[in-house]
């Protein structure tokens, strides 16, 4: 017999049950009465969640910041906490680092409350907070030492000089360094007491598309190295090139949650596939609608959009064209991303200032 | 308390001031230069009215022509002290910087110099001598009056002379009330702006933020910013002191009580930089803040100038001022070797401390709201 905690997709309350791994039950949520069934994992709970966030709530006088909020972060995942500036994604991740204290709810690290046990769990924590510029006048190594020093639990500060790439700058001083660099050391000062769990609060804000590149490598390391990361970001690209799951936030409540995956399903429009300069676009066209191909779109400048509702039909229309030896100059497939996933449920474009 | 994290972090904290041009000056060279310069010029400068006392013993028609040909100079605040007043209790006790005892027998002696060629009388200009500006000025005034009576009563010779009687027993210059301002003014300075840096700079760039996420802490990151701050008014102090030695021959008395006074003052100042920390947040207005604070400070409480030559509302208002105790603490304890005076500021600049400090400590926080 094990535990399982779960999830109520309902009203995201989360319950406990007890069964045999593979075992399937029927349960009821406590909350909202709502029944599901349920089949218990083999995977033994207290060790596969890092973090549980139940019911969170932050208040400032009339402004609700963060919204009645649940969630629950695996061990060894990269979870993305995605939404505009303004939504509530550092306040949240703040009061999970015991920064800011929560007008309501609860908070689990590693099975303990952050309200009461949250000096138990600092040595396995580490964080970047967001904006972070460290000690000016230390160099990149002094800068880790320091920190390493503040921690019984060491990790091996050449190694991660060396992990993070950082090796030619380990003696030039932080001020020095430049905006991506500055944030590979937040990221390995994050490192430095070999922490189970990475809080990173927009570890790329403000850098060049370079930089950023740069930071994702090393944050894809760290999912290599088994730890937890729990990355907050406004950039859609970041939580879809790191995460392993993904929770949307806007305005303080979390609107989506799931793999990139699962979110593209369920909120996302089908792929197009565009072919650009088709030779002859309105015979093409009528072929394809011929075929059933209904949503078909075409600017008259020979450039041709299909909706592609499953993969099979990118071969179809493939052979389509080569079989009438069809002539065009370049040819893509777009799926829907978390851009549009966004502006659907939000109405908004997840880059513009919708806080 | 992890005593290594303190040492730890004092040591990073000194390596990374050793390499701030603008922290070095500030603490190191630019008090250097401002007792070099005040030192070599100041001396020459003085104020346009000044305060004397005048004791009339004589009470004669004499000796109050005397009192209004002063009066007439309209260069003096004149008190009288009445006749039956012990001047020496006084001027301790009211910590006067300059009276005139005109002696019984003034107009007696006078006449009698008609007769009587050795006749003389002489006036007691008592003076403290580190109010070495004031002093030159009355003396020169008293003397271009004695010299006009005297040529007036006789051709020749000197019939009203004046004996001059240090309120203190030694010679002091300019330097020797500076220099102790000087190392106050300077520990002010360090501990306020290094205490904004660390609660307005600290915050804004995340540090505080994540050292909340670190096993140190604050009272241990606290108290290691403090034995920086001591470390650095150790180094003012002896650095000041050294230049005073060296430099303007000074005799400088350090005790254990003047180390006492630096650490209550390094207390004092960084308690004040938390507090306004706390209340301005940003550090460019902080910075503003504390400028704001602490210039004023340095001029109204004696630090450059003595506070007798200032009108008496801003004399009243330096004794509200911390900086003042801290100067005069040190001023009687290094230089003048008035313990009993020192102790009495010391003791205030301690309750300073106590108040700012821990005030500064429960009000500031790294927790955000």
């Amino acid at each position: 017999m094990i535990e399982q905690r779960f999830k109520c997709p309902n009203c995201e309350e989360i319950a406990t049950f007890y069964g045999n791994p593979g075992e399937t039950k029927v349960v009821t949520c406590a909350a909202c009465h709502m029944k599901g069934r349920l089949t218990i994992s083999g995977e033994k709970q207290d060790d596969a969640v890092a973090i549980e966030v139940s019911h969170l709530k932050k208040v400032y006088g009339d402004l609700i910041a963060v919204n009645d909020i649940s969630f629950a972060v695996k061990k060894g995942e990269i979870f993305a906490f995605l939404g505009p500036n303004g939504a509530g994604k550092t306040t949240t991740v703040e009061m999970i680092e015991s920064i800011r204290t929560p007008t309501a709810g609860s908070i689990k690290l590693l099975g303990k409350d952050v309200k009461t046990q949250f000096n138990d769990v600092k040595e396995k924590i580490g964080i970047l907070p967001q904006e972070f510029h460290s000690f000016e006048r230390l160099t990149v190594r002094e800068t880790l030492v320091y920190f390493l020093n503040l921690f019984k639990k060491k990790a091996d500060v050449d190694e991660i000089i060396t992990s993070l790439d950082l090796t030619s700058h380990k003696n030039m001083l932080y001020k020095n360094l430049s905006g991506g660099l500055k944030q590979r050391v937040g990221v390995a000062i994050s490192l430095v007491n070999d922490p189970e769990i990475i809080f990173l609060d927009e570890p790329t804000t403000g850098l060049d598309p370079k930089a950023r590149r740069e930071v994702w490598g090393v944050i894809a390391e760290l999912r290599k190295k088994g730890k937890t990361v729990f990355l907050t970001t406004h950039y859609m690209e970041e939580a879809e090139f790191l995460a392993d799951h993904i929770a949307v936030i806007f305005k303080g409540k979390i609107i989506a949650e799931g793999t990139l995956e699962d979110l593209i399903r369920t909120y996302g429009q089908s792929s197009v596939m565009h072919i650009k300069k088709c030779v002859n676009a309105p015979e093409v066209i009528e072929m394809l609608k011929q075929e059933g191909y209904d949503e078909i779109s075409s600017e008259g400048n020979g450039d041709i959009a299909i909706k592609i509702d499953y993969k099979e039909r990118v071969l179809d229309i493939l052979s389509h064209l080569r079989h009438d030896c069809i002539e065009y100059e370049s040819l893509d497939i777009r799926r829907s991303n978390l851009e549009e996933v966004f502006l659907r449920l939000t109405g908004s474009k997840l880059t513009e200032d919708t806080a | 308390m992890n005593l290594k994290i303190i040492w730890m972090d004092f040591v990073y904290s000194v390596k990374a001031w050793y390499r701030s041009k603008g922290g070095m000056f500030w603490s190191l060279a630019f008090p250097v230069i401002l007792i070099l310069l005040f030192g070599a010029i100041f001396s020459g400068i003085g104020s346009s009215k000044y305060t004397i006392y005048i004791q009339d013993q004589d009470q004669t028609e004499m000796s109050m022509m005397f009192n209004a040909t002063l009066n007439a100079t309209k260069l003096f605040n004149i008190n009288i002290v009445k006749a039956d007043v012990n001047v020496t209790e006084f001027i301790k006790e009211k910590n006067i910087k300059s009276l005139i005892v005109i002696p019984a027998g003034f107009q007696q002696t006078i006449q009698e110099s008609h007769t009587n060629p050795s006749a003389r009388v002489d006036l007691q200009f008592y003076f403290d001598p580190s109010e070495q500006t004031t002093t030159q000025v009355i003396r020169s005034v008293i003397s271009s009056i004695l010299q006009e009576m005297n040529k007036n009563l006789s051709q020749s010779r000197t019939i009203i002379g004046v004996r001059e009687i240090s309120t203190i027993t030694e010679n002091f210059n300019f330097i020797d009330f500076f220099l102790p301002g000087m190392i106050g003014f300077t520990i002010m300075q360090g501990a306020i702006y290094g205490s904004i840096e660390r609660n307005t700079k600290y915050r804004k760039d995340g540090i505080l933020r994540k050292l909340l996420t670190t096993p140190i802490t604050r009272t241990e990151w606290i108290l290691a910013k403090m034995l920086f701050m001591m470390f650095l008014a150790a180094l003012t102090t002896a650095l000041i002191t050294i230049i005073g030695i060296l430099v303007f021959g000074m005799t400088v008395n350090i005790t254990a009580w003047v180390i006492i006074v630096i650490i209550a003052t390094s207390f004092l100042f960084s308690g004040m930089g938390m507090l306004i920390g706390r209340f301005v947040k940003e550090e460019e207005t902080a910075d503003t803040a504390a400028g704001a604070i602490s210039f004023p400070m340095m001029f109204l409480a004696g630090t450059f100038f003595p506070l007798e030559q200032m009108p008496g509302f801003l004399q009243t208002i330096a004794h509200v001022l911390p900086l003042y105790y801290v100067n005069e603490a040190l001023r009687n304890s290094m230089i003048y070797l008035n313990q009993n005076e020192s102790l009495i500021n010391g003791a205030v600049v301690i309750i300073f401390a106590a108040v700012f400090f821990i005030s500064g400590v429960l009000l500031t926080k790294w927790k955000e709201d």
